[in-house]
C-alpha cells in the first residue's frame, strides 16, 4: 500500500469518527448547521479523495451520501431520524470498504446500489421534481471538463484535468442547487445563497487537497486545522519501544542508586539521574496516553442504536472526557465499557412506560464518567435504572450453587451484589441479542482485573446503578513488593496486597493452625486460608514455618479470591519494569512476567490470581473470607475504620486511611530536638507524638536505647507524623455516633468496639518549627464525652 | 578459524560449507550454524524458574529483554553443571530468541557437507529428534544442531525435553 492510501485511510476514518460523532450530536440538534457542515465535510473529502485514488465504489456511496447531506445542510430537509439512521448506514458502509482496503487494498465486494436507493430516497420530500439520474452521472465527464477549466481558472488550480473533475462537479451541483431556490419550500435560502458560493470554493480548496497530492496539498492544508501543525503522528511501536528503553533505563537507575548509595561524592549525581529518568518516564508515559474520549466518543451510536433496539429512551450524559489512559489500558478497558453500557441500557433503564409508572422522567439518564483519583483512573457507568433486585441477584446464585442458602442469609446487600460478577449469573428474565446471557459482567471484571484494575457495584433498587472500574494509570512500570523464597527473589504487585503479617521465630509453631492439611492462620478472628510459596513452587519439598527463621505471610486480594501467601523474607518495595516472559514460562501459569531488581537481579512477577487459584482458593472463599477486611464497613458502610491503640493504659484510636506503616524500633532511635523527640525516619525527619508517655524522659532513654517501642506512622495532609504507642489492638469500624468531625481541631471521639474512643487529632500535632513540645489532647475528649 | 579437515575438503567448489560454532557439553562436540546465532554471553548464571519444564536453564537479562534458556544438559539429561555457563543466544523459528545454555563455546569451524551423515538408527529416541545428523571430524565427531529443534515452544509442545 502506497504512503498516499494509507494517509487516505487515516484521514477517512478520523473524518468518519468525527462524523458519527456529530450524527448522534445531529439527532438532538437537528438545526445545527455546523455540525452538518463537519459531517458534510467528512464524506465530502473521501469522496474527493477516492476520485483520485480510483476507489469508484467507494466514490459513488460517498457521493449519494454528499447528495444528501447537501440538501440537509442547504436546510431543505430535516434531520429527522430515518435520515439519520440512512447516514449511519452510510458511514458502516464507508467503514467497511475502507477496512477493505486496509486489508488487501482492493475495495472488497458488496452491492451498494440498496443503500444509495435508500439515500436517493431519502431526499425526495425536499425535491418535488426527482432529478433525472443521467444527469447526476453520465454526462459528467463532457461537462466537468469544461466546468472544470472554469474553475481551475478561478482557482490557479494545477493543470491536471483529473485532479479538478471533483471540484469541478461539485461546483457544478452547487450551481444546479442554487438555480433552484425558487421550487425551495423555505425563503430562508435565500440569505445563504449570497455566501455559499465563497464557502464552497474555500471548502472545496481544503477539503480536495489532500488529495493533490504533494505540492499541492500543502499549500491548502493549513486551512484544514491549525493543531496539525504542533501536532506529529508517531508510530504505537516506536512509543512502545521508547518505553521499553525508559524502563531499562529506570532498571539502571535503581542499579546506579543502589551501588552508589554509600559514595557521597555520587549522591549528586545520582540524585539527579534518578529526576531526570523520572521526568523522562513521565513524558514517555504521557506521549503514550490518550483521552478517554477515543473510547467514550463511540458510545453515543451505540446507546443510539441499543435504545432503538430496546425501546428505550436515553439521555447520554459524558463527564470527563479529557481524562488521559495508557493506549493499551484504553484499549483493554473498551471492552468492559461497552458491555457495561449494553447492561445499564438493557437491566438497568427501564422502558419509558415502566418509567413514567414509576414516577420517573420518561427518559433515563445513563452517565459515563471518567476522572483521576492518585495513580488511578476511575471510570464509572451509572444509570438512573430500576437497580439490581438484590433478591434475585440471591435466588439466581443459590440456583446457580454459587452459593448456599444459609450462606446467602448471612450476607449483607453489597456482598450479595458482588455476587453478580460471578461467571453465568444474570438476572435478566430472558435472553436478548443485548445481554442476559450472564456472561457480561464476568467479562467486565476478568479484563479490567487482568490489567491491574478493580471492579465495585453499587445498586439502589429503583435509583439505579453504578458501577466503578478503577484503572491504573499503566501497565508497563508498576509498584511491587519483593519477597523471597527458595533463596530467589519474587516480585508481588502492590495492586492486590492487603497487608502483611509478621510471624516471629518462636511464634511459628502456634500461629498457624491446621485443619488436615489446610493451613490457616487467624486474622483478627478469622481464618485465613495459607499457601506456602516455598511448598507450592517446589512440590514435595518441606513446607511450612521454619521456627528458626522470621516468616512473614502477605496477604493478597486477587479476583475475589483472598489468602496468604506464606514466603520466607520480605526486602524492600520496589517499581518493577514489567518484562514479557516467553510462552513456555508463561505458560507454568503462576508468572506473570519477570523483571530486573535493583540489585540487578532477575525476578519473577507473581500473578495472585493464578497463584490462588492453583492452590485451590475457592471463588466462594471470597463470601467467607472478605469481610475479613471488609466486612465491617460493608455492614455500616458510612463509617470510617480506626486503627485500634493503646497508649499508657488508654485506648486511642488512629483513623485507618491515615495510617502509612506501624514501625517497631528501638527507643534508642528516637532523637530530641529541645524537648520534642524525632525519629530520623528513612532520611526524613519525622515529628514524634508521645501523648502516652512511652518514650519516657529524655534522659532516661539514653540508658533504656534496646528497649522496643511502637510508632505508628500517619499521614496528615502533606507531612507524616509519628505517634508512639505501647499496643496495636485491633482494626475496627468506628460507631456513628460520634462520628462527625474526627478531623476537628480538638479532636473526635468514636465508638469503637461498644467503647468511646478517643480519635488522634493528627492534626494538633504541631509542626517541627515550634519548638515546644506537643501537649496531648487525644484523651481528653475521652472523658469529657465519657 | 578453519581446522585442517576444513580447510582441505573445503577447497572443493562442489560441496558446500557449512560454517558452525563449537560448542561442548559434557564430552561431546556440538555445533550451532553461526547464521542462526545473535549473540555469544560469556559466563552467565541464570536465574531458576521453578516449576518449569525441565529443559528450561532460567532467565538471563539480554540486551533489555528476559531471555528464556534451554538448557542442553538437562535437556539430555545429563546431570547439571554447578558454576558459570556459556550461553548462546539463537534466533528461533517464531521470530523470537532464546538462549542455549552450553559447558564451553569453541571456535568457528568451517566443515564440508560431504562430510555430513545424518542420525544412526542406534541412536536413542530423544537424541534422533533434537540432533540433525553429525559431521566427521578428523578429531572426532562434531553432532549438529539446529535452533529451530531447540525452541523452548516447539520442545514444550513436543514433550521431547520433560525428562522424568
Amino acid at each position: 500500500m502506497d504512503e498516499l492510501t494509507r494517509e487516505f485511510l487515516i484521514e477517512s476514518q478520523e473524518g468518519l469518527d468525527r462524523m458519527e460523532r456529530c450524527l448522534t450530536e445531529l439527532e438532538e440538534r437537528p438545526q445545527d448547521t455546523a455540525l452538518l457542515a463537519e459531517i458534510f465535510r467528512s464524506v465530502h473529502t473521501i469522496k474527493g479523495t477516492t476520485g483520485f485514488l480510483g476507489f469508484k465504489r467507494l466514490e459513488k456511496l460517498a457521493h449519494a451520501g454528499e447528495n444528501l447531506l447537501g440538501l440537509l445542510r442547504e436546510g431543505k430537509l430535516k434531520a429527522t431520524p430515518p435520515v439519520i439512521t440512512a447516514l449511519l448506514e452510510l458511514l458502516d458502509a464507508l467503514r467497511s470498504i475502507l477496512k477493505a482496503i486496509e486489508s488487501d487494498g482492493g475495495e472488497g465486494k458488496g452491492e451498494d446500489a440498496a443503500l444509495i436507493a435508500q439515500l436517493e430516497k431519502m431526499r425526495t420530500p425536499a425535491q418535488p421534481v426527482p432529478k433525472q439520474p443521467a444527469q447526476e452521472e453520465a454526462p459528467a465527464t463532457q461537462t466537468t471538463v469544461i466546468r472544470s477549466q472554469a474553475v481551475r481558472s478561478r482557482k490557479q488550480a494545477p493543470p491536471a484535468a483529473k485532479l479538478a473533475v471533483v471540484p469541478a462537479r461539485d461546483a457544478a451541483e452547487a450551481k444546479k442547487k442554487q438555480t433552484k431556490p425558487e421550487s425551495a419550500p423555505q425563503p430562508a435560502i435565500a440569505v445563504p445563497q449570497i455566501s455559499a458560493p465563497a464557502v464552497e470554493e474555500k471548502m472545496e480548496a481544503a477539503t480536495v487537497a489532500p488529495a493533490m497530492g504533494e505540492g499541492e496539498g500543502h499549500k491548502a492544508r493549513p486551512l484544514l486545522s491549525a493543531a496539525a501543525e504542533s501536532t506529529l503522528r508517531v508510530d504505537v511501536t516506536l512509543l512502545n519501544r521508547m518505553m521499553n528503553l525508559v524502563g531499562e533505563l529506570v532498571l539502571t537507575r535503581n542499579q546506579i542508586l543502589q551501588a552508589t548509595a554509600s559514595d557521597p561524592s555520587m549522591t549528586q549525581l545520582s540524585r539527579r539521574l534518578d529526576m531526570v529518568t523520572a521526568d523522562l518516564r513521565e513524558s514517555v508515559m504521557k506521549a503514550r496516553m490518550q483521552p478517554v474520549s477515543n473510547i467514550f466518543s463511540k458510545m453515543p451510536r451505540m446507546v443510539r442504536d441499543l435504545c432503538q433496539a430496546l425501546g428505550r429512551r436515553v439521555r447520554l450524559q459524558m463527564e470527563g472526557q479529557e481524562t488521559e489512559l495508557d493506549k493499551s489500558l484504553l484499549e483493554a478497558i473498551k471492552d468492559p465499557l461497552t458491555h457495561a453500557v449494553r447492561n445499564s441500557l438493557d437491566h438497568g433503564i427501564e422502558p419509558p412506560e415502566a418509567r413514567a409508572a414509576a414516577g420517573k422522567d420518561a427518559e433515563g439518564t445513563l452517565k459515563l464518567r471518567a476522572s483521576h483519583e492518585g495513580s488511578h483512573v476511575v471510570v464509572e457507568v451509572q444509570d438512573d435504572g430500576a437497580g439490581i433486585d438484590v433478591e434475585k441477584v440471591r435466588r439466581k446464585a443459590i440456583e446457580r450453587g454459587a452459593v448456599t442458602a444459609v450462606r446467602s442469609a448471612q450476607l449483607g446487600e453489597r456482598e450479595l451484589l458482588q455476587l453478580i460478577f460471578l461467571p453465568g449469573l444474570s438476572t435478566a428474565a430472558k435472553v436478548t441479542n443485548v445481554s442476559g446471557r450472564g456472561v457480561g459482567m464476568d467479562v467486565v471484571r476478568t479484563n479490567v482485573e487482568r490489567i491491574g484494575g478493580k471492579v465495585e457495584i453499587d445498586s439502589k433498587p429503583g435509583q439505579g446503578t453504578t458501577l466503578r472500574m478503577r484503572i491504573p494509570l499503566t501497565l508497563a512500570i508498576i509498584p511491587a513488593l519483593i519477597v523471597r523464597s527458595l533463596d530467589q527473589s519474587f516480585a508481588l504487585p502492590q495492586g492486590s496486597l492487603s497487608e502483611l503479617v509478621h510471624i516471629p521465630p518462636e511464634q511459628a509453631q502456634r500461629e498457624i493452625e491446621w485443619m488436615e492439611e489446610a493451613p490457616l492462620y487467624r486474622l483478627r478472628g478469622r481464618l485465613l486460608p495459607l499457601v506456602f510459596l516455598g511448598g507450592l513452587l517446589k512440590p514435595g519439598a518441606d513446607c511450612g514455618l521454619v521456627k528458626q527463621r522470621d516468616n512473614f505471610i502477605a496477604v493478597l486480594d486477587a479476583e475475589g479470591r483472598r489468602f496468604g501467601l506464606v514466603v520466607d523474607g520480605l526486602a524492600d518495595p520496589e517499581e518493577i519494569v514489567v518484562k514479557p516472559l516467553s510462552a513456555v514460562l508463561k505458560d507454568i501459569g503462576i508468572y506473570s512476567g519477570a523483571t530486573v531488581l535493583g540489585n540487578g537481579e532477575l525476578a519473577l512477577i507473581l500473578d495472585p490470581g493464578s497463584i490462588a487459584m492453583r492452590a485451590g482458593i475457592a471463588m466462594s472463599a471470597k463470601e467467607e473470607t472478605a469481610n475479613a477486611a471488609e466486612g465491617v464497613e460493608q455492614e455500616q458502610s458510612s463509617r470510617i475504620e480506626y486503627l485500634l491503640v493503646e497508649a499508657a493504659g488508654r485506648p486511642a484510636a488512629v483513623p485507618l486511611g491515615d495510617v502509612l506503616r506501624i514501625e517497631q524500633l528501638p527507643l534508642g532511635r528516637i532523637e530530641y530536638v529541645g524537648y520534642r523527640p524525632v525519629l530520623n525516619f528513612e532520611g526524613q525527619l519525622l515529628p514524634i507524638e508521645d501523648a502516652g508517655g512511652v518514650l519516657g524522659s529524655p534522659d532516661s532513654a539514653a540508658g533504656s536505647g534496646e528497649r522496643q517501642i511502637i510508632v505508628v506512622v500517619c499521614r496528615d495532609g502533606n507531612r507524616h507524623v509519628g505517634i508512639t504507642v505501647s499496643h496495636v489492638l485491633d482494626v475496627a469500624a468506628g460507631g456513628d455516633l460520634f462520628e462527625a468531625g474526627t478531623r476537628q481541631q480538638a479532636g473526635g471521639v468514636t465508638l469503637l468496639k461498644n467503647r468511646v474512643t478517643g480519635v488522634v487529632n493528627l492534626g494538633g500535632v504541631p509542626p517541627l518549627e515550634t519548638a515546644s513540645p506537643a501537649q496531648t489532647d487525644w484523651s481528653q475528649p475521652v472523658e469529657a464525652a465519657g | 578459524m578453519k581446522t585442517a579437515a576444513g580447510r582441505s575438503r573445503g577447497a572443493q567448489v562442489a560441496t558446500s560449507l557449512v560454517e558452525l560454532c563449537a560448542v561442548r557439553v559434557d564430552k561431546t562436540l556440538y555445533g550451532v550454524p553461526i547464521t542462526h546465532i545473535l549473540e555469544i554471553v560469556g559466563s552467565s548464571r541464570p536465574q531458576p524458574v521453578p516449576l518449569a519444564p525441565a529443559f528450561v536453564g532460567g532467565l538471563v537479562h539480554y540486551r533489555g529483554d528476559v531471555l528464556t534458556t534451554v538448557s542442553l544438559r538437562q535437556l539430555l539429561g545429563i546431570e547439571p553443571k554447578n558454576g558459570a555457563q556459556d550461553i548462546l543466544v539463537l534466533e528461533s523459528a517464531a521470530g523470537g530468541c532464546f538462549g542455549l545454555l552450553v559447558d564451553s563455546v569453541g571456535e568457528v569451524l568451517t566443515v564440508s557437507s560431504a562430510d555430513y551423515e545424518p542420525n544412526p538408527s542406534t541412536l536413542d529416541e530423544r537424541r534422533r529428534a533434537l540432533y540433525a545428523g553429525a559431521y566427521k571430524l578428523k578429531e572426532g565427531l562434531l553432532v549438529m544442531l539446529e535452533p529451530d529443534r531447540l525452541d523452548p515452544t516447539r520442545l514444550s509442545a513436543s514433550n521431547v525435553g520433560i525428562r522424568e
